[in-house]
């Protein structure tokens, strides 16, 4: 055995730590160097003074701080899965916020905005809605058949209709000039007039329940 | 029982007769703290302030920064039980968290405080404020002899590396085993063999350059 060997193993023997043969191996090297025997020796002194060293008593101050940071623990878990809900509940109050805050004035401008833009315009609705009353007084959606006049065209004629307080066409009659009525009624299926809806009209002029005449150029209805 | 793990890229040691786990005592202990009962803080604070104080007072070599670690530690011990796994001891989970809060409060302490001037001009190499827990028995001429030994040797730990300080404190002082240690400081067996002989050969050198007859006289 060398000395760096037995320097490495030095930690371990004087601990206690080597197996009998392996000791034994080191004890016959310190007998025959000095060096290494001084300083296996000086190791050893310093092992046992620190050994010996007296323990230090912590401060008086320190339990008493212990005691008082354990107590404030123990009353934090105390109050148990409630402080947890309410810091979790608290956590998502302060994110909400965080994060709502900063659009919390454009919405509220865009909310007022909105509000002012739909009463203007519920005014424009309800002249509407008034004009609307009256009814149409030639082509209803529901009435369509009622509105189709069968006429087999062959010339411009004057169609002259009965309309009721409605304005939906009770009576007609068709001239074209010569003739109060041309026309096959086989075919009045097939060679109809459609009296279109001016809604422009309802603007200026309300419905009436008297005859009503109306030229017309032919035009072919086609289903 | 023995498990030795060990890579290429670093080392892993499950230690060969580690206190693997936790006892059934400590386990009541750490069943008493997540649960808030008094005399649970009561008994950890019994069985570790002191020890604890001890060690780190010997890493930091200062009274008033060792109290401020215990403090730190304990309330990391109070709030962090509910995560402790269990998988080591609870003695060791305390050290490890006394190691390295001293750690971190030398780092701390090296980094922001190193260029302050202390108020006092000449700090005395001893504080003799700390009060020993002093055999009675000893005669006034062995407590005088020891309280300059313990100067002494309190001083030239301070000058050691703090990795190798460490290990000796845990090994010399706290009289801990290799492998509770390297359970502590989460370090193979073999580093800390070799932390524990760097250290005590670093502290030998210190000692003899501090040589006086007192110190001889003390040491032998």
């Amino acid at each position: 055995m060398n000395c760096w060997i037995a320097k490495r193993r030095s930690t371990n023997f004087i601990d206690g730590r080597l197996r009998e043969r392996e000791r034994a191996r080191i004890v016959k090297h310190l007998n025959e160097c000095q060096s290494c025997a001084n300083e296996f020796e000086q190791m050893r002194l310093v092992r046992s003074t620190l050994r010996r060293l007296s323990p230090v008593k912590s401060p008086a101050h320190l339990r008493a701080a212990l005691q008082v940071a354990a107590s404030r623990e123990r009353q934090a878990i105390a109050e148990g899965a409630w402080s947890t809900v309410r810091r979790v509940w608290n956590r998502w109050l302060f994110r909400l916020d965080d994060s709502m805050r900063p659009i919390t004035l454009p919405a509220t401008g865009g909310l007022v905005s909105s509000i002012l833009l739909f009463g203007a315009l519920s005014v424009t609705i309800g002249t509407t809605t008034r004009v609307s009353d009256y009814e149409v007084p030639i082509m209803y959606a529901d009435h369509w058949g009622a509105n189709l006049v069968p006429v087999q065209l062959r010339s411009s004629v004057v169609l002259t209709l009965n309309l009721d307080g409605k304005g939906r066409i009770t009576e007609y009659e068709v001239r074209d000039g010569s003739d109060s009525f041309i026309g096959d009624t086989a075919r009045l299926q097939y060679n109809n007039i459609a009296v279109p809806d001016f809604p422009s009209v309802l603007a200026v002029a309300q419905p009436i329940s008297r005859g009503i005449s109306i030229s017309f150029t032919p035009i072919v209805y086609r289903q | 029982m023995a498990h030795s793990l060990s890579g290429n890229t670093g080392s892993l040691s499950i230690l060969a007769g580690a206190q693997n786990g936790i006892s059934e005592e400590e386990a009541r202990i750490v069943r008493g703290l997540r649960a808030g009962i008094e005399s649970a803080y009561q008994e950890l604070i019994d069985r570790y302030e002191q020890p604890i104080f001890n060690m780190v007072y010997r890493l930091l070599g200062n009274q008033t920064d060792a109290c401020d670690v215990v403090q730190e530690v304990f309330l990391k011990v109070f709030r962090s039980v509910h995560s402790f796994r269990e998988q080591s001891s609870l003695r060791t989970w305390i050290y490890r968290i006394a190691v390295n809060e001293a750690h971190n409060h030398r780092r701390w302490f090296a980094r922001h405080c190193r260029h302050e001037v202390p108020l006092e001009k000449d700090r005395p190499d001893h504080d003799y404020s700390i009060e020993l827990a002093q055999d009675p028995g000893r005669s006034p001429y062995d407590q005088a002899l020891d309280s300059e030994t313990r100067a002494i040797v309190e001083r030239a730990l301070t000058k050691i590396n703090p990795l190798f300080r460490t290990a000796v404190v845990l090994r010399d002082i706290q009289n801990m085993s290799y492998e509770e240690i390297a359970d502590i400081l989460q370090i193979s067996l073999g580093t800390v063999k070799s932390r524990i002989l760097r250290g005590r050969e670093a502290l030998r050198r210190e000692l003899n350059q501090q040589s006086s007859p007192g110190l001889a006289e003390a040491l032998a």
